[in-house]
């Protein structure tokens, strides 16, 4: 085909781009992927018994800012990895702050607990499925977010799918939030932040096949 | 022709809002743009004419990913960039990568990009002739005869029009612009 004809075929029939179609597409993805997300927690895990309790407490809150701040913060980011001209993301780093917050809040449980009870605020009673839970259920939203970069033009393939992966743990975790019982800001710090990294880390991998365009 | 950063954005834009006639000029111009981007860093011209389609497709199936606050030359040369690095990755060739580091390196590609469109600029500030001259003969490699011809005046006429766009050039660089 000649050029010239290529860029004819493009031209007409030209449909229009409104303003910010790539942030209400990867909005809409998510959003997409939280639902299904939300159905397998409400099916599959249930809510928590308590519930009606927590949301009054301070504890269910602040895990909901952690998680939920990772997610959206990640998934702000991958809006900028859709663009070609991305070369790095330095406002990961800003990811840091919650993660410092939840682990000051974690010292503050410490100091605050007779020694022989710490174990049990690491570990929780659900420390052994939790990371996996998370990750699992981020599975749906990532790949929504897949999809959804079927339009994207990302140059750093697998950087964009470890952010992806982190953002779509990140909105699980928040979801999962409605589901576990732990209450302790040792056991969110670490267990919820292992599943969301397992979560970036299978993204980047499966990123680097799913994102080539 | 050669459109500058500001055309080009302009029809960038107006494409991105539905007007196909602004659109097919912005991908004439992006196809002359891809052609001697691909031409200065593949030898094989084959897959030069290849590699100029591939681009055009991404560039329009992907607009949404550009940001209308930005340069759209940066953008398109993104888009081509990672469509030169992916080509030569499947292929897996032993032939001419050379200038592949160059490719590679996006902060010199930034800086050259950008360097580029500092030229533009200057440029826009003279005379419609003059800049012109400079353009064909300093850097689209025309000799002046070829350049007199393509635009229909004398090869004197080119001469002194390059001499003086540059003699103007240089005394506003020396002046800080």
């Amino acid at each position: 085909m000649q050029t010239q004809d290529l860029i004819e075929a493009l031209s007409s029939d030209l449909r229009r781009v409104p303003p910010h179609a790539l942030e209400r597409r990867l909005g809409a993805a998510a959003a997409l992927g939280m639902m299904v997300t939300l159905i397998l927690v409400l099916v599959g895990l249930g809510l928590r018994p308590d519930l009606a309790r927590a949301i009054l407490g301070g504890m269910f809150w602040l895990k909901l800012g952690y998680t939920a701040s990772i997610g959206l913060g990640a998934l702000a980011m991958t809006a900028t990895l859709a663009r070609p001209e991305a070369s790095h993301i330095s406002a990961l780093k800003w990811l840091l702050i919650p993660m410092a917050l939840m682990g000051l809040l974690g010292v503050v449980d410490l100091a605050e607990t007779p020694f022989s009870a710490w174990g049990y605020l690491w570990m929780g009673r659900s420390w052994k499925i939790c990371p996996f839970l998370i990750f699992a259920l981020a599975i749906p939203i990532y790949l929504g977010l897949m999809i959804a970069f079927h339009r994207f033009a990302p140059s750093r393939l697998m950087m964009t799918g470890a952010v992806a992966g982190l953002a779509a743990g990140g909105l699980a975790a928040t979801i999962y939030c409605l589901h576990c019982p732990e209450a302790s800001p040792l056991f969110v710090l670490t267990w919820y932040t292992l599943g969301m990294a397992l979560a970036g880390l299978a993204g980047a991998l499966a990123g680097e096949r799913l994102l080539r365009w | 022709m050669r459109e500058s950063e500001d055309e080009l954005r302009a029809l960038m834009i107006a494409g991105l809002g539905g007007d196909a006639r602004a659109h097919h000029a912005l991908l004439s111009a992006a196809a002359r743009l891809l052609r001697s981007f691909f031409m200065r860093r593949h030898r094989d011209a084959s897959d030069v004419e290849d590699l100029v389609q591939d681009t055009l497709v991404a560039i329009h199936t992907r607009r949404a990913t550009y940001d209308t606050a930005r340069h759209v030359t940066a953008w398109i040369y993104a888009v081509a960039r990672y469509k030169l690095i992916d080509h030569l990755r499947r292929r897996r060739l032993g032939t001419n990568i050379e200038g592949l580091e160059e490719v590679l390196a996006v902060e010199g590609f930034e800086s050259a990009t950008s360097a580029r469109m500092d030229v533009d600029r200057m440029l826009d500030t003279l005379p419609a002739k003059q800049a012109m001259a400079i353009r064909d003969t300093r850097l689209d490699g025309m000799s002046i005869a070829e350049a007199a011809v393509q635009r229909g005046i004398s090869e004197s006429d080119v001469k002194i029009s390059v001499h003086r766009g540059l003699k103007a050039l240089a005394a506003r660089l020396k002046g800080g612009r």
